[in-house]
């Protein structure tokens, strides 16, 4: 359950970040809370504690979920997401550099819909590929990989900080 | 100010005692003693790992919850001044310190859940992996607060 909870929580976090999901917004200036995302009041507005409080609900969530399925579900269910996480990057990625390189118009390639059908079904082939020996027990593993994953995400759209 | 200051020195005494705590048991986990301990380092590393753990989750959350009280003063004060001077790489680490945080914060649980189980070898992988993390997390958190405070901290 522990390791469901840090996985399920190091998702939801860059999910909320990313998409700005707060549970509440504080203005620290004014010391005002507020329920789910507000815009700026006087001075200006924090998300971050919201973040944390909409990941520990659904990672609470999940993880009393993770309690009641098999282990050998759980671990095909962590191995899927981050097989879809880094096939998404892939494919989106490769989708990006073939629109710039090409010489016709193909805005499709820029459909983050499409993309992500693509890396589900990668992410599907290669679940079914990996031995069913190693389905049986949970890896322990998750409990890094996922976090050490969500940090790079989150680096990553901080980029722009270093670039100024 | 003042009451702010002393709340930024107790959270970077309590980081210490962590960092201390963190590099103590990831040593002593990762690079253990074989013979008695007669050098300083030999010393170091020969301390019994599973003795920290209540005292690493207990610092880790202190340091956390006044950090992420302190950082309700940072956002209106020492943040805006930053980017007005236009330090932007300060700023932008300093949002990484939130995220690193976040994520050794939710790494307890599971921390102390392969601990518990300390004489268990099934865990002893995922124990190792989960402590050099939460290390790693802990001296980057620490070093970057350094950075911040360096750029615009305490009495500036």
């Amino acid at each position: 359950m522990a390791a469901a909870f840090t996985i399920a929580y190091a998702v939801i976090y860059v999910i909320c970040t990313e998409v700005n999901l707060p549970l509440i917004t504080y203005h620290p200036a004014i010391g005002e809370i507020d329920m789910l995302w507000r815009p700026v009041k006087r001075g200006p507005a924090m998300y971050w504690y919201g973040w944390m409080l909409t990941s520990l609900i659904g990672a609470v969530m999940v993880a009393g979920v993770a309690t009641l399925v098999p282990e050998a579900w759980l671990q095909r269910a962590i191995a899927f997401g981050s097989f879809l996480a880094v096939s998404y990057l892939v494919v989106y990625s490769i989708a990006l550099f073939i629109y710039d390189q090409a010489s016709v118009e193909m805005e499709f390639l820029k459909w983050r819909s499409l993309s992500l059908v693509a890396a589900a079904l990668i992410a599907s082939i290669l679940v079914t590929a990996i031995p069913r020996e190693w389905h049986k027990r949970l890896w322990y593993g998750w409990v890094c990989v996922v976090p050490i994953g969500a940090i790079a995400v989150l680096a990553y759209y901080l980029v722009p900080y270093f670039t100024q | 100010m003042i009451f702010w200051t002393t709340l930024l020195i107790i959270h970077g005494l309590l980081a210490l005692a962590l960092l201390g705590a963190v590099t103590h048991q990831a040593v002593a986990l990762w690079w253990p003693v074989r013979a008695s301990a007669g050098s300083f380092v030999a010393r170091f590393r020969s301390v019994p790992s599973t003795s920290y753990v209540g005292a690493i989750i207990v610092l880790y959350v202190a340091t956390f919850i006044l950090g992420a009280w302190i950082y309700t003063q940072y956002r209106f004060t020492a943040r805006l001044a930053l980017e007005q001077l236009r330090f932007f790489k300060t700023v932008g680490i300093f949002e990484l310190k939130e995220h690193l945080a976040t994520i050794g914060l939710i790494l307890l649980p599971a921390y102390w859940a392969y601990w518990r189980k300390s004489k268990s070898e099934e865990y002893a992988a995922a124990r190792k992996s989960v402590t050099l993390l939460l290390a790693i997390l802990v001296w980057s958190n620490f070093l970057i607060g350094h950075v911040a405070n360096n750029a615009r901290g305490m009495g500036s």
